[in-house]
């Protein structure tokens, strides 16, 4: 830990924040090559979209202008086993370190349209989901996805990944697996976040990140 | 004209930490409550959110969440011989108002005293001799063991879901806790918090060194908890921004986050807020209360009749309380009699700067208000002072509690106050400074203490509380020392350049220094010498109560929260247990 905070604040600051409590990076994950990245990148279009733009019909969440801090750690949590999906966790261990850098930093400096709405929200659904990402609910002693994912799920560099314009259905899925449990690398702080919510508010928030697909990033 | 309103069993006047507490248990046992808060209701949503939560000018520099000063000042002066004169700003001492109080806005850093601090003039006067202290210190022993207290402490770190290591588990050294501590009955709720790097530097000093580094226990907390309250608590995210704030994500323990939603659901307990209390009222006897007069937030008078009055307000608020009410007899300087007022106390914060390499990354920014590494070894009597001409110690921490950009700015000494020059400092130390906290005890002096300004009034036409405070000399020579072995530890970290401020007279109320106001109703054996017994029951008056710091005989080396936690469930066991199946005095003098 003393070296990696000597010469990498951000590395160390993902190790707190993200994956709290587990260590997530054992060492300083190495630079990447956004170049490199682009070769291996074309085995991930079918489901992320050339510049990952996402593919919600396949379930493959948008990644295009995610931090390379971020898209690196997940495709370390899948190769580790912290996040499971058949075919994520399968294309992870695929990767060394060096490789895992380089097709994260490639997306993180792609910016893509964002994919057609998946949803078609009610007026109260939306504004549901608007309350729960801006200001939280006090009954459910539930803070605002706003605190650590910016304001109207912006992001928040370097561990906290943007939500605005992401499919719901990934969205929805997502917390579904805090909620569960299934999903590691920063669930002390996701998953008391998704017990918290109901089916209804997964889906009132999950319509609301969509909609918020231009706030451009 | 003043409304009467209706008889009440208990009115509690302040609803923030202790207030809450106390409202909770007894409203729970089924007594009919009435909370009287001045401030504001506020919740952890939507009042302490982000991004709004985090605006450093708001909170850190017009201190928002800070009693209004404009309305209801402290007036102040180092000597008798002086004019006191309002605070204007608060900045030596940050006294909230609101909802939860203090609590809400506070660090998190949650110590217990030792079995020493609470016998100190017996202790002191047996190891060192009754010819030791300097003459005009006061120190006097509780009335509390911590025997007495240690079930309490329990019950307080458990409700809070505090993260730590136990140093003494029932007698027994635990390895990576603080073995000087006073056995425990079991360890904290949750473990401690990680450890930022900074923590981890001064830990392979203080260990090179032969001292014993042990994590700062955290009410911030190590990871989702849910209290015997029922209450749940989340993580903590490491943002920096403790305190002088509220926390948005439910993760330190306030009491929005660890008691409020039990007490507010509860039929027995009514809130009111923006109720500004004018004073206890008695009876003709003046042996005892009747309830309470305040107005409301319109300007409208109100009586409200009670059984049982307990003051639960800040420490400064509570001896005004008492003084505006004519309870007890005030404290006078010139001869040493009367109790209400004297023996204010306060902390001996003294600071150590170690400025490193530009490779050592120290990332300030990454921090909960209490995720530091300490020593206790020149804490308390934890050393022998025999040869050293003092009573007292300090606990010295790396404690990086936060980088907020307005704020926090290390330079070394001899750096230019502003202009170009301070500027390249700040850039080129900000991220490479280790800052320490030597953080001491503060001895009660005759000359220190609380009364009503003759002068100056709030808004609603009461004088003002007047605070007579200097440093004693005995907590200058403590300061000296400590901050001198401090000095020692930020070398062993292989800092470059280690610079030492040990804490100089005369006190200032213009630097930050800490808001650990104690003493003013103290507590003890004896009505010559104190303000309430060892139940925290007025002498004078039998059914009003006061908790609070304010009950604090002298200050210990370390922060008063727990300790106030521990004293407001002694208290309310005996409220429950002793007092209210029998009102009365439960300590005949």
């Amino acid at each position: 830990m003393n070296a990696l905070a000597r010469s990498n604040p951000i590395a160390l600051r993902l190790l707190l924040v993200l994956a709290l409590p587990s260590a997530a990076l054992a060492a300083d994950p190495p630079a990447g090559d956004a170049a490199r990245g682009a070769t291996i990148a074309a085995t991930c279009q079918g489901c992320h979209g050339a510049h990952g733009e996402g593919v919600p019909a396949t379930g493959g969440p948008r990644l295009a202008g995610q931090t390379a801090e971020y898209l690196g750690a997940q495709l370390h949590n899948y190769a580790d086993g912290r996040r499971t999906n058949p075919i994520m966790s399968a294309m992870a261990k695929g990767l060394d370190a060096q490789k895992q850098a380089d097709v994260a930093a490639f997306f993180a400096a792609q910016s893509a349209p964002y994919a057609a709405r998946t949803v078609e929200p009610a007026p109260e659904q939306l504004a549901r989901g608007r309350t729960l990402t801006r200001v939280g609910d006090e009954s459910k002693q539930l803070q605002a996805c706003a605190n650590c994912h910016g304001p109207d799920g912006a992001g928040e560099r370097y561990a906290t990944p943007y939500l605005a314009g992401q499919s719901a259905a990934y969205v929805a899925s997502a917390i579904k697996e805090w909620k569960s449990g299934a999903r590691h690398g920063g669930e002390a702080q996701m998953r008391p976040v998704a017990q918290r919510l109901d089916d209804q508010d997964i889906a009132a928030v999950s319509a609301y990140f969509e909609s918020l697909g231009d706030n451009a990033h | 004209m003043t409304q009467r309103l209706k008889a009440t069993d208990v009115v509690i006047i302040g609803v923030g930490m202790v207030g809450s507490i106390v409202a909770k248990e007894l409203a729970a046992a089924g007594y009919k409550v009435v909370g009287l808060e001045r401030g504001q209701p506020r919740f952890t949503v939507p009042d302490f959110q982000g991004p709004a939560v985090h605006d450093e000018l708001r909170f850190d520099i017009r201190k928002a969440l800070m009693q209004d000063n404009t309305k209801e000042a402290v007036t102040f002066r180092n000597k008798v011989s002086e004019t006191a004169l309002p605070i204007r700003r608060w900045e030596s001492f940050l006294p909230g108002t609101g909802l939860g109080g203090s609590h809400v806005h506070w660090n998190g850093q949650t110590y217990r005293f030792h079995a020493n601090d609470f016998q100190l003039a017996t202790k002191t006067r047996a190891r060192y001799g009754a010819k030791f202290l300097d003459p005009d210190l006061t120190p006097q022993d509780w009335g509390v063991t911590y025997a007495d207290l240690e079930p309490h402490y329990d019950r307080f770190e458990y409700l809070l879901g505090t993260s730590g290591k136990a140093g003494n588990i029932k007698g027994t050294i635990q390895a990576g806790g603080d073995p000087f501590e006073s056995p425990r009955s079991r360890d904290y709720p949750t473990p401690p918090q990680k450890e930022p790097y900074h923590g981890a530097l001064f830990r392979k000093a203080a260990t090179d060194l032969g001292y014993h580094p042990f994590p700062q226990p955290s009410s911030n907390l190590s990871q989702p908890y849910t209290n015997p309250e029922g209450v749940k608590l989340n993580a903590c995210v490491f943002c920096g921004f403790c305190e002088r704030y509220a926390c948005e994500h439910y993760a330190k323990a306030v009491p929005q986050t660890i008691i409020l939603p039990v007490l507010l659901k509860n039929a027995n307990f009514e809130l009111r807020t923006g109720c500004q209390v004018q004073r206890i009222n008695l009876d003709s006897t003046k042996k005892q209360a009747t309830g309470v007069t305040y107005i409301d937030g319109a300007g409208n008078e109100f009586e409200q009749p009670a059984s049982l009055v307990i003051t639960s307000g800040f420490a400064l608020n509570n001896v005004r309380m008492f003084l505006l009410s004519g309870i007890g007899k005030p404290y006078d300087p010139a001869t040493g009699k009367g109790t209400v007022g004297r023996n204010y106390a306060y902390q001996t914060v003294s600071t150590v700067a170690s400025f490193f390499d530009e490779d050592v990354n120290i990332n300030p920014f990454m921090a909960s208000g209490a995720s530091g590494t300490l020593i206790n070894d020149f804490a308390g009597d934890n050393f022998d002072h025999a040869e050293l001409g003092f009573i007292g110690g300090a606990f010295v921490g790396a404690v990086n509690t936060n980088g907020r950009p307005i704020q926090y700015h290390p330079v070394p000494p001899g750096t230019p106050a502003w202009g170009k020059d301070w500027k390249q400092a700040v850039a080129k130390h900000y991220n490479h400074t280790v800052m320490f906290s030597i953080h001491g005890s503060s001895m009660s002096q005759r000359q220190n203490y609380l009364d009503l300004d003759p002068t100056y009034k709030d808004a609603w036409g009461q004088p003002l509380l007047r605070m007579t405070f200097d440093f004693p000399p005995n907590d200058l020579r403590m300061a000296q020392y400590v901050t001198g072995k401090a000095i020692e530890i930020g070398k062993a970290m292989g800092a470059k350049q280690v610079a030492g401020n040990p804490r100089k007279g005369p006190y200032t109320v213009t630097q930050y220094q800490t808001t650990h106001n104690t003493g003013g109703t103290i507590m003890g054996d004896d009505p010559a010498t104190s303000v309430v017994n060892r139940y925290l029951q007025s002498w004078d008056v039998s059914n009003v109560f006061v908790i609070g710091a304010s009950n604090f005989p002298q200050n210990a080396s370390w922060n008063p929260t727990d300790t106030v936690g521990a004293l407001t469930y002694w208290a309310i066991d005996a409220l429950k247990n002793k007092y209210m199946k029998n009102p009365g005095r439960l300590v005949q003098a």
